[in-house]
């Protein structure tokens, strides 16, 4: 089949051919009719009225032929702008044979449901046809989702330079912004060069447009809604007047209408995502009660809604310290890392306790302060919001949502949502707190009560031993029939075991007293070098594998101090040295003066003690329990007592070790009669 | 009459067990740890072993199991007396392959009954 459409001449020609054609045909029958019917006309009017009559048929059929060729041709140009639109878009092969779109073939080619990147396809296809083959044309459109203007199809030499770009509002050039944004009027300027400076700023706004000769911006609109608009970047001057515009703006109304459609959906889209985004957030901190979860589960799931390229939660006492807690970046985002980092405009949401949003830091007066700019330069931030979280009044952090990659005009949708679920997030991080001391409080009480049941199962394990001997003794000189010595030395065993029991009770006692400090110091002026040795002198005939040997510093002299209770120490560290070190061996104890204070050593070589259990034998019950000390008899309340004696001594006690190697105790205690007061005033 | 091995390491309550068995006409050994109490044994082959749990140098439950591992000794009876009432200990007892259990304090009559079961029939 020929190509349509022909050129108009063909058409005229064609149509005037066919209507003399007619005009004879009809000629011809109607002198043969005449003839034939005998009907001679007047001879009066010979020739004259007959041939006027023919020549006005003629005109007539002539007018009629030529506004049918008319029509055809407009028919076939508008077919063929259809087709060429449709195949334009779904082939997107260059058409540059193509004559001239059209608005029937546009708006067939809009029937029906479309996407924003096909209505692009057919409206740029569309559009070429009306202009120069070298027009850049670009189809930019308000995307309420990412509330800038986003390219969506975009044809001409400097097509790759617009292909997937955004411009917030305030990216586009100030005349584009004011005119045909706010205004929604066309601009066309048909030659750039008519006004240098004008251009040289349009050109600085937005540099793709530096060397265009004519331009038009047209705005499209949709039921009182500003859509978009379409860019034409002329080569030449005078490629684009207001003339030529008109089949554009033509085109553009039509195709405003669908794009308003198809944004409409997004919309929806996009407002169910966000609702379904708080409603699972709100899911979340209702099942969980983890903060980490709570957390990272809403950030990701809100940074991912809003599209933004960085999200933080940064935490802190005060403003001036914030801490990176949490963050979520996309894909090739550099992420902060948690240490402490300078975020001005979380800082600033904390000074000012409100959200504080910016669609580009870059031009914001409120962040062009040199330090503020080059902190913000640094982490990339270009479009932020951030709002403060805080509990019970006082300042917790912020939660920061970040662009690192565009401009961003926030909605007032947006900060609705990220303050919403900062409301949502710091409901959930205040209950999941509160639930966290509450279990350290329930796992603390746990732990004490496991310490009093074992120091139960101890204590009555130890007292049952005593009592055993005191039961059984008494037991037997009630039934059997002894003699009189017999019966004196039962006597003697159960006093022994009486007094066994009775000391294990007192230390009781005596540590729940100290440690409630109900406990007082008889202080007198002691010799801590004789409680040394006599203790020392009590224990050795009773540890006959323990050879003790004693290096008493005579410097030591008398210090302030209870003697019985100083005494109950070091019988507990000798009976300690002795009791754990069951292979014997030898023990060391000495003496010495360290400038104001009196140091007291007790060396072993037995079993030792591990590194972990260092601190822990001073706490009450904290024996160390293993294989090696089961069979070694105590009631864990010795080294305790210990410590209690020496802190209101105003000294100090503590142990190294190796294990295998042996133990050491160090005791200091403050010399002299005077010192001791300010030592005890030193040591609380 | 029976033959028996106490491994106690409490003195007083070696001298109560010594005491009294003393009127019965039980053959009586006593050894103050684990370690001297497996040596008696194989010396004295007892009809029952008596021990304490917690010993020096070789406590009961290692005890057990060292007359366990040993095929001339693995039959012989051994009581635990243990001053601990609590289930999992007492288990523990009868896990180490106990015959029976005998909490501290005890009665003479407890005693010498339970020294009485183990005569050889």
């Amino acid at each position: 089949m020929r190509k349509l459409p022909r050129s108009l001449r063909f058409y005229v020609a064609a149509s005037t051919l066919y209507a003399a054609l007619v005009f004879f045909a009809v000629q011809f029958i109607y002198a043969l009719e005449l003839a034939q019917s005998g009907i001679v006309v007047a001879r009066r009017d010979n020739g004259d009225l007959l041939s006027s009559i023919q020549l006005v048929s003629f005109i007539v059929w002539l007018g009629i032929s030529l506004i049918a060729a008319v029509i055809m041709h407009r028919l076939a140009t508008a077919l063929a702008g259809a087709e060429s639109a449709e195949a334009n878009a779904k082939t997107s092969e260059g058409q540059k044979d193509q004559e001239l779109g059209s608005i029937f073939g546009l708006s067939s080619a809009l029937a029906g449901p479309l996407d924003l990147d096909q209505i692009g396809g057919y409206f740029v296809a569309a559009v070429r046809g009306a202009v120069p083959a070298d027009m850049t044309l670009a189809l930019i459109v308000y995307d309420d989702v990412l509330e800038a203007f986003r390219t969506i199809a975009a044809d001409g030499p400097r097509a790759p330079a617009l292909k997937d770009q955004s411009y917030s509002t305030v990216a586009l050039p100030s005349i584009v912004r004011i005119r045909v944004i706010d205004h929604r009027q066309s601009l066309v300027l048909p030659d750039t060069s008519a006004d240098p400076a004008l251009w040289a700023k349009v050109s600085e706004e937005m540099p793709v447009l530096s060397s265009v000769r004519s331009f038009g911006a047209l705005p499209l609109v949709s039921r009182e809604r500003l859509v978009g608009a379409l860019l034409l970047l002329g080569e030449r001057a005078g490629d684009l007047t207001p003339d030529k515009a008109q089949m554009p703006v033509i085109m553009g109304q039509y195709v405003a209408g669908s794009i308003h459609s198809a944004l409409s959906v997004l919309e929806a889209d996009a407002r169910a995502d966000r609702e379904a985004l708080v409603n699972r957030i709100a899911q979340r901190a209702r099942a969980s009660l983890a903060p980490d979860e709570i957390l990272r589960g809403t950030v990701d799931e809100l940074a991912k809604v809003l599209g933004v390229t960085r999200a933080v939660i940064a935490v802190g006492d005060s403003e001036a310290r914030l801490d990176v807690l949490y963050e979520w970046t996309a894909d090739g985002v550099t992420p902060l890392g948690t240490a402490p980092r300078d975020l001005p405009v979380s800082r600033m949401a904390a000074r000012l306790g409100r959200t504080i949003f910016a669609s580009d830091v870059r031009d914001d007066r409120r962040f062009t302060e040199p330090t503020i700019a080059s902190a913000l330069a640094k982490i990339g931030v270009i479009a932020i919001a951030a709002t403060p979280i805080r509990f019970g009044g006082q300042f917790a952090g912020s939660l920061a949502f970040v662009h690192t990659d565009r401009p961003r005009e926030w909605s007032a949708d947006d900060v609705r949502l990220i303050e919403s679920v900062g409301q949502e997030l710091r409901g959930a991080i205040a209950a999941a707190e509160a639930f966290q001391q509450q279990r350290a409080a329930v796992v603390e009480l746990e732990r004490l009560n496991r310490a009093k049941s074992d120091f139960v199962s101890i204590v009555s394990h130890e007292f049952r031993t005593p009592l055993t001997g005191i039961q059984g003794f008494s037991e037997m000189m009630q039934s059997e029939d002894l003699t009189l010595d017999e019966m004196r030395e039962y006597a003697g065993d159960i006093n022994k075991d009486a007094h066994r029991l009775n000391r294990m009770i007192t230390e009781m006692l005596d540590l729940d007293k100290m440690e409630s400090g109900r406990m007082e110091l008889h202080r007198e002026p002691v010799d801590l070098n004789a409680v040394v040795s006599e203790v020392v002198e009590h224990v050795r005939p009773t540890a006959p594998q323990h050879p003790v040997s004693l290096r008493l510093d005579p410097g030591v002299g008398e210090i302030s101090g209870d003697r019985d209770k100083l005494t109950q120490v070091l019988a507990n560290l000798m009976n300690n040295a002795v009791k754990y070190s069951p292979d014997g061996g030898e023990i060391v104890v000495s003496t010495r003066v360290e400038g104001a204070t009196a140091h007291v050593v007790v060396r072993d070589h037995g079993m030792g003690i591990p590194n972990e259990a260092l601190k822990s034998i001073f706490e009450r019950y904290g024996r160390v329990e293993s294989v090696a000390t089961r069979h070694i008899q105590g009631t864990g309340l010795g080294l305790p007592i210990v410590r209690q004696i020496m802190q209101l001594h105003g000294g100090t006690v503590w142990a190294e070790s190796t294990v295998g190697e042996g133990s050491v105790f160090h005791l200091t205690l403050p010399r002299g009669i005077a010192a001791s007061s300010a030592g005890v005033e030193a040591a609380s | 009459m029976n033959r028996v091995v106490f491994c106690e390491d409490d003195p007083s309550i070696r001298k109560l067990v010594q005491a009294a068995l003393r009127s019965t006409s039980h053959e009586v050994h006593i050894a103050e740890d684990g370690k001297r109490g497996l040596s008696l044994i194989e010396r004295v082959r007892p009809d029952v072993v008596f021990s304490d749990v917690s010993m020096p140098e070789m406590d009961g439950f290692e005890l057990a199991d060292a007359m366990h591992a040993r095929p001339d000794l693995a039959h012989i009876p051994i009581v635990f007396m243990t001053a601990s009432v609590q289930r999992e200990q007492i288990d523990e007892c009868f896990r180490h392959g106990a015959a029976g259990h005998m909490a501290k304090p005890f009665t003479m009559a407890e005693l010498r009954a339970r020294v009485g079961q183990f005569s050889k029939s």
